[in-house]
């Protein structure tokens, strides 16, 4: 059996969240509740934290948050590399890593995102990648980039575009649902949705996720200390990240096979295969979708449809929770529950294994968490309420 | 970010004297795509760099609607290019004259010519591309 496999596991989870540039707090204040809350929520001392691990170029270096949080010894501190949010699943992989090896014994998770003190998102995402020939052909935005390989998938590999729209409707069904969202009690309205202004074809307002404020904190520690812990474990049993060759930081030029993918066939090869589970196995999904292709592309990669049946799978009606077979995106995912940088998508797997998501599946036992799409490293884990 | 002293600088000081300028492997003669120091599948350190011509066929694209910081020179909306470059397989990014908003279609033929997009009041020199 892999390493990995149900030896780590959530015991905590924290999360604060407000509508862009409403943050209370500024962003490392933010930051110290979540990780108060996600230790309160396991019944540990946060002075006992002693490993810090985030990703895409969050700005909170672990050692300035010593003093609030009391820490008594920062033992490991660590990211995942890369702009986008590519390793949000891999940080967990990461923290596992540091646990196992006895370089740490518990350790914190969190990404954290405040308008007020990071700026915007997206322009932070493009500083990491922008250079002369992008700006010069005009493409200086996360949308763009995923737009002109969304227009490759749709026009070339014959996916319907009308599926997008099928993954925007759940993620908005569930978002309307659950009290921690942003969408929470409003009505999607599909025709506002259609007419929506251009971003950036084929991109239209609503197939962009859209930023908030906030912070999310994941406190992992062994699976045997968990059991001992206040809630019930969320098991990690398996993460992948990275890339493969014809893939990456390539100026579009990708192996012409993988360049409308988002990324993540070795990460699901990987994943499946060191866990010896398979899509079939998978109970309900939480995706990161920063772009509504990206999200569908994400679910063919990862082996729930393909090119040729995308429409069979990827209908509204069969990716809702309780009865559709694909469940996703039960919190409301990156466009309707929130959108810190992805850190939600997580926050929610944890949620629907301890059965108190607002949108519960039934029986779920398994939890496919899949990074933000696209990115030239990206990430994917699996979490179980029971090790399989 | 905007030096020319990185690997791809022939390519850069190519368009500015009208030419398009791509690298291929010394020793195993693949096009090579960003510009590298070395061919990671054969180890040669010889870079050749190329003239090839401003033809090339459309890979994907999209239009841009929205405007984002950065492309404030740019009348909305435009149109970004991924094109192959004929004769060599490199994709480049490009903008495609978009006087009627046809959309493009992947696989079409384009011709360039040398152009430049003005980012911050420098003007980034740009292969920009049209039908036919
Ligand atoms: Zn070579």
């Amino acid at each position: 059996m892999h390493p990995l496999y149900g030896t780590t596991a959530v015991a905590g989870i924290g999360l604060r969240q407000y509508k862009r540039g409403a943050s209370p707090l500024p962003e490392q204040g933010v930051l110290v509740e979540a990780i108060l809350a996600a230790c309160a929520d396991a019944g540990f001392d946060p002075a006992e934290v002693d490993g810090f691990v985030s990703y895409g170029d969050d700005k909170n270096e672990p050692v300035r948050l010593m003093p609030a949080l009391g820490t008594r010894e920062l033992k490991w501190s660590s990211v995942v590399w890369g702009g986008g949010g590519g390793g949000v699943a891999g940080a967990f992989g990461l923290a596992a890593a540091a646990i196992l090896s006895g370089q740490a014994s518990a350790v914190i998770v969190f990404r954290a995102l405040v308008e007020g003190s990071s700026g915007r998102l997206s322009a932070a995402v493009m500083a990491h990648h922008l250079n002369d020939h992008m700006l010069a052909a005009g493409i200086v935005a996360p949308a763009q980039v995923c737009a002109i390989r969304a227009n490759r998938m749709y026009e070339h590999h014959g996916v319907p575009a009308s599926v997008a729209e099928e993954l925007v409707r759940a993620s908005y069904y569930h978002g309307s649902r659950n009290p921690e969202a942003v969408a929470y009690g409003s009505e999607f309205d599909l025709e506002e949705m259609r007419n929506s202004r251009w971003i950036a074809e084929p991109f239209r307002l609503f197939d962009c996720s859209r930023e908030n404020d906030g912070a999310a904190a994941f406190l992992m520690v062994s699976a045997e200390r968990a059991r001992d812990l206040k809630r019930p474990p969320a098991y990690l049993l398996g993460c992948a990240n990275g890339a493969e060759k014809g893939w990456g930081d390539l100026l579009e030029n990708d192996d012409e096979a993988l360049y409308a993918t988002a990324g993540f066939r070795p990460i699901a090869r990987r994943l499946y295969a060191e866990t010896g589970l398979s899509p079939a196995d998978i109970d309900v999904v939480q995706l990161y979708e920063n772009f509504s292709a990206q999200g569908v592309a994400s679910l063919i990669d990862h082996g729930f449809c393909t090119y040729e049946n995308v429409a069979e799978v990827v209908r509204f009606d069969n990716l809702i929770a309780p009865t559709g077979k694909l469940p996703v995106n039960t919190g409301g995912g990156n466009f309707a529950q929130g959108f810190i940088h992805g850190i939600g998508t997580a926050y929610e797997a944890v949620k629907q294994l301890r059965g108190e998501s607002a949108n519960p599946v039934p029986g779920a036992r398994t939890c496919l968490l899949a990074g933000g799409p696209g990115a030239p490293t990206v990430s994917s884990a699996i979490f179980a309420n029971e090790i399989p | 970010m905007d030096a020319n002293d990185g690997a791809d600088a022939p390519y850069w000081n190519g368009l500015a004297e009208g030419r398009l300028m791509l690298p291929r492997c010394g020793g195993c003669g693949d096009w090579l795509w960003p510009a590298v120091s070395r061919c990671g599948p054969c180890g040669s350190e010889t870079i050749e760099w190329v003239e090839r011509s401003m033809r090339a066929t459309i890979f994907s694209w999209t239009r841009t609607w929205h405007r984002f910081g950065f492309t404030e020179s740019l009348d909305l909306p435009f149109v970004s290019i991924v094109a192959t470059v004929d004769d060599c397989g490199i994709r480049l990014l490009g903008r495609l004259d978009d006087p009627d908003q046809v959309d493009p279609a992947i696989g079409e033929a384009i011709a360039g010519r040398i152009g430049a997009t003005r980012v911050e009041g420098r003007d980034i020199p740009t292969i920009i591309w049209s039908r036919g």
